[in-house]
């Protein structure tokens, strides 16, 4: 009685691509120089693209497009130094590097959070959590976080659906939409305050506090291959953070 | 012994100026259906989250009196162990009891068996029942998200039967339910009383639930006024009197000036009236 697991990525287990994204995020900050944050960045958006989740990859462009035009802007245009001339545009050669560098781990990072929030099974890795024997409360905080955002989302979507019959105009003149807020705002808060509160209710009858071992309903398989891919994955970012810290 | 039993309990919500629950007497046996109604805000749901012991630990609030739900008083921090699993609550909105993290109705009507550690066979087997019971076998594999809230309040009753428990406290558990919905509610908590449960149902569906009760106790102003056979205590004005509401043929009756006792259904409003 197992959802489809989706895309390749999804047959993992679901511990693998949560330590590959920490990986990940590690290998970014320790990257020295911009050959090797490019490089990483390219290896990311590989990755996920045979994983079956390239469009995690184009989504994270969203967020990173006025990131890396501030990088270039403040690093590349404004930056001290060797100048340097591309497409007539006077920039610095050192601030460009280091913008290269920033985008790049910022684009890594970003990708890879993206690629396991869209791969990511609330049930596969509860399921898991449970055959480990691991706490349930801390897997349940864990997911709950991860699935906020989809549901705060989606009422907000409802609510201003429903003020806007009521007449409320969100488009428009600044003024407008400043109006909006408000009546966007606190129904959105007081809900999500009202919603917490009866979730905790079903959760306590439901027998989620105290759970001593829960039974996992349809434990994923952990193959040689998702073990020895964590295994590699952190041993690299071990070994790499020691060599940018002692080497 | 009663399954569920108020002896001069009351309840204060925090920041509140008056108690919504005051000086209570009731209880509810193993093997019957308990209804409780009353106006807005006469107490019937804030008695069901005492008895589920949510109020004060969660609401917060102040408890007076003696309140024992399978004889064990449920404020008490310990009483999650003894009563895990026995006391089944369905609270109004569908929506705000799934749990949160099941991507299939199947993995949400396990939920509760999984936290107690049963055995998979024994989860699989009882969730399957469960489906049956409430006639959604079908939507074993939807995400509980995209159902709609007749299909959610189905699958809500379902991951509460599960545990077959011994003490159903329901809160208008069929708000977003169709006829054939609430027929078959109605009926499955008829067998729950038939199995030896003790079924408590805060609503004000009158005209489907007073076939079905074997008690109705009307509230007003947080404690219980009224007490009696639903046929007979909707049947008379002192119903009317403490805010709360008949079947809509006694309703018609009464705006009629017919005095009571009142038709309460159809059939007996036609009895009545071509005499």
């Amino acid at each position: 009685m197992s959802p489809d697991p989706g895309p390749h990525v999804g047959r993992f287990h679901p511990f693998t691509p949560l330590v590959l994204t920490l990986c990940v995020a590690v290998l970014a900050v320790a990257a020295p120089g911009p050959k090797t944050a490019a490089a990483l960045y390219t290896t990311t958006v590989v990755a996920v693209f045979l994983g079956g989740v390239g469009r995690a990859a184009l989504r994270a462009l969203i967020p990173l497009a006025p990131l890396w035009f501030f990088l270039f802007l403040l690093h590349g245009v404004l930056g001290d130094g060797d100048q340097v001339v591309i497409l007539g545009l006077s920039l610095s050669r050192e601030g460009l590097a280091a913008a290269v560098t920033q985008a790049c781990r910022l684009g890594a990072i970003a990708t890879a959070s993206l690629t396991l929030y869209a791969s990511f099974s609330p049930a596969r890795f509860v399921d898991a959590v449970a055959d480990r024997g691991w706490s349930f409360s801390t897997a349940y905080l864990v997911v709950a976080t991860l699935l906020a955002l989809p549901r705060f989302r989606a009422r907000a979507l409802a609510i201003i659906d429903a003020q806007r019959s009521r007449g409320l105009r969100l488009r428009g003149s600044p003024l407008n939409r400043v109006r909006a807020i408000g009546p966007v705002t606190f129904p959105l808060l007081l809900g999500a305050l009202a919603e917490v509160d009866e979730r905790g209710y079903a959760l306590e009858t439901r027998c989620a506090s105290g759970v001593v071992h829960r039974t996992p309903l349809d434990p994923p398989l952990d193959r040689v291959g998702d073990r020895a891919i964590r295994w590699l994955a952190g041993a690299g970012a071990v070994a790499v953070l020691l060599w940018r810290v002692f080497g | 012994m009663s399954a569920l039993l108020f002896k001069g309990a009351g309840f204060t919500y925090p920041g509140a100026p008056s108690p919504a629950l005051r000086d209570c007497v009731l209880h509810a046996d193993a093997g019957s259906i308990t209804w409780l109604t009353g106006a807005l805000g006469a107490g019937t749901s804030t008695a069901l989250l005492l008895a589920a012991g949510l109020a004060p630990r969660h609401t917060g609030g102040e408890r007076t009196g003696t309140v024992l739900t399978l004889g064990v008083d449920p404020a008490l921090p310990s009483s999650g162990a003894a009563l895990g699993g026995r006391v089944a609550l369905v609270l109004p909105s569908p929506a705000t009891q799934l749990s949160g993290i099941a991507e299939t109705v199947f993995q949400e009507v396990a939920f509760a068996p999984a936290n107690l550690g049963w055995p998979r066979a024994r989860i699989t087997a009882r969730v399957s029942d469960a489906l049956t019971a409430l006639a959604i076998s079908h939507l074993a594999n939807r995400e509980p998200g995209t159902l709609s809230g007749g299909e959610m309040q189905r699958a809500v009753i379902a991951s509460m039967l599960v545990l077959e428990p011994d003490l159903w406290l329901l809160d208008e558990p069929t708000s977003a339910l169709d006829t054939a919905g609430r027929a078959l509610v109605h009926a499955l908590l008829r067998r729950e009383a038939v199995r030896g449960a003790a079924v408590v149902v805060a609503s004000e569906d009158t005209d489907g639930l007073h076939q079905v009760a074997d008690r109705l106790v009307v509230f007003a102003d947080g404690c219980p006024v009224l007490d009696g056979p639903p046929q007979e205590v909707l049947r008379g004005e002192r119903v009317w009197e403490a805010g709360a509401a008949s079947t809509a043929i006694a309703g018609l009756a009464r705006a009629a000036g017919n005095a009571a006792p009142r038709p309460l259904t159809v059939d007996e409003g036609v009895a009545r009236w071509a005499r």
